[in-house]
């Protein structure tokens, strides 16, 4: 193993805010974080080990790790379990990778980098924050299990793959970007959208101001799926033709649903 | 310098910086690709009377293109950053977006960015869309046969323009048949166009003219008709001229494509009509790049 690693001491007995727990950063151990309604080193609740070379590893992980690679510029953080809220929260660059699954706010405000979670994620995935008008700008998210709701919510920009479901009101007011969704969609999806596009594997679960605009031989799937290893492996590398649902209409959205033929 | 029976004149062409760009057209069909091509870089021979010289460099496979599709790489050049910003999006707009079935990518990375989709958009009436994937931006232009895909930009390069060689022959059908040849193998060279008619200029210029407001005229030391009326620079035998021009992405891609013109011409030799080959100059004060023939084929 090389690059800083922290292994937890024991089981935490409130919620972590990892805040500030950045690959690059020597003192980490010294480093001031959120321990329930106190602040704590960081080295009390972990044992950090390794060397810094950009990389950090999180051993076993857990739900109550908040905010872990929130603010990530640069470099790579593994969590080999769970995490809480926040995961990659404003990140704007780097890799994140968690091998277990996240709570809300996955990838929420992302501009940059990519954000890799193997198992569920919870509510407003890449959404905007509380308080927030926009969500995610830039970046890649890829999910391997499902989604809660409203993922993508007010995303304006960047690309999530959600291998498995997604929850009520996905894309609710999403602004532009890209959301592609390969299992079943919760009711609502699109409500609101403005533009973007949501890759979807059937219309069932579109808003009702999405329109069937047919079947289109679209040349710009032929450069995506050539530009971006998440698209193609998501529609296939010989993806060409879709059929195209405009909305959401109702609220005079430009945005689109493409269902990739196979 | 005698090759072949053709003399290698003690002459250099003089070359002066310009400002190109590349871009990948992509269409249905290599037929397609080829005839958005030809059509964007049709009118684009000299900078002085065009605005910018332009022509197709090669095929591009469709495994090599960003959608996989059959292409034609082009090359534009002109004086400077401004005039190709200016030449790029309106020669795109006019002749690649309207050709069926086209795209435009950018095929130069780096230097200062050249508008395509940034320009082009603005036709889709606000119903153009833009994809950003990778870190770059496409944009999708609906047009009535579909969308129109193009890059947001591409990217410049400073390169070389007006490097050159003449070929003189013992007949018009001779000489034309040797600047053939040259050009088949001048062709093949990366990272460099001919700009004029299937690459072969028959009214070389000179600088200036004895008419106010002529900046280029024709290059009388070379007419052959003109032999006996002042200063020549063809032997008796000589009937024909013909010269290439070469405008490349770098000082090597022309001497390269130089070099490849001269051995096509030389390999046909002096029992095929070709007498000499000779490169039109200003006397080296003008071009800060000087393509040496003797040294180019040492």
């Amino acid at each position: 193993m090389t690059g800083l690693v922290l292994a937890p001491r024991g089981t935490f007995e409130a919620r972590v805010d990892l805040t500030g727990a950045l690959p690059g950063d020597e003192g980490l151990a010294k480093l001031k974080i959120g321990y329930g309604g106190r602040r704590a080193e960081l080295g009390e609740l972990f044992e950090v080990s390794g060397t810094v070379d950009g990389r950090l590893t999180i051993e076993g992980g857990g739900a109550e790790l908040d905010r872990v690679g929130a603010g990530l510029s640069a470099g790579e953080i593994v969590v080999k379990g769970d995490v809480g809220v926040g995961v990659g929260l404003r990140a704007s660059g780097g890799t994140i990778v968690v091998k277990g699954s996240a709570g809300d706010f996955a990838a929420s405000e992302l501009s940059g980098g990519k954000v890799a979670i193997a198992g569920d994620v919870g509510a407003r995935l890449g959404a905007a924050g509380d308080g927030s008008k926009r969500g995610m700008s830039g970046g890649v998210v890829v999910v391997g299990g499902s989604a809660g709701a409203r993922a993508g919510e007010r995303m304006r920009g960047g690309v999530i793959l959600i291998d498995g479901d997604a929850a009520e009101n996905a894309a609710s007011d999403l602004i532009a970007g890209t959301l592609a969704i390969a299992g079943k969609l919760g009711r609502n999806a699109g409500r609101g959208m403005k533009r973007g596009t949501l890759f979807l594997r059937s219309a069932e679960g579109l808003a009702s101001g999405f329109r069937d605009a047919g079947e289109h031989d679209l040349i710009m799937l032929r450069v995506l799926v050539r530009r971006s290893q998440e698209l193609a492996a998501f529609l296939g590398e010989d993806a060409g033709k879709a059929r195209r649902y405009a909305g959401d209409l109702n609220i005079g959205g430009k945005g689109e649903a493409l269902i990739v033929i196979r | 310098m005698i090759l072949n029976g053709v003399e290698i004149r003690d002459s250099f062409a003089e070359a002066f910086p310009m400002v190109g760009t590349r871009l990948i057209i992509t269409a249905d069909t290599a037929k397609w690709a080829m005839i958005a091509a030809k059509t964007m870089t049709g009118f684009a021979t000299s900078v002085i009377g065009c605005g910018c010289e332009a022509g197709v460099e090669r095929e591009v496979p469709a495994a090599e293109t960003p959608d996989g599709r059959p292409g034609v790489a082009v090359l534009i050049f002109a004086m400077d950053i401004k005039g190709l910003k200016s030449v790029v999006p309106n020669r795109i707009g006019q002749c690649v977006l309207t050709s069926p079935t086209s795209a435009c990518f950018a095929g130069i990375e780096g230097g200062d960015a050249v508008s395509i989709g940034k320009a082009l958009r603005y036709f889709g009436d606000g119903w153009q869309i833009s994809k950003n994937v990778d870190d770059r931006r496409i944009w999708r232009v609906p047009v009535m046969e579909g969308e129109f895909v193009c890059d947001h930009e591409t990217g410049s390069v400073t390169g070389v323009g007006g490097g050159n060689i003449l070929i003189l022959g013992t007949s018009r059908g001779e000489a034309l048949a040797a600047a053939e040849a040259a050009v088949d193998a001048m062709d093949k060279v990366e990272g460099c166009i001919l700009p004029f008619p299937g690459g072969i200029v028959r009214s070389g210029s000179k600088v200036g003219s004895k008419y106010k407001g002529m900046f280029a005229s024709s290059n009388n030391a070379y007419c052959p008709t003109l032999r006996a009326q002042g200063p020549t620079q063809l032997p008796p035998e000589v009937a024909s001229v013909m010269e290439i021009v070469i405008d490349g992405v770098s000082e090597k891609a022309v001497s390269d494509c130089t070099r490849a013109g001269i051995e096509a011409v030389v390999k046909l030799g002096r029992d095929k009509g070709v007498v000499a080959i000779d490169a039109g100059n200003y006397g080296g004060n003008l071009g800060p790049f000087h393509f040496k023939l003797r040294e180019i084929m040492s």
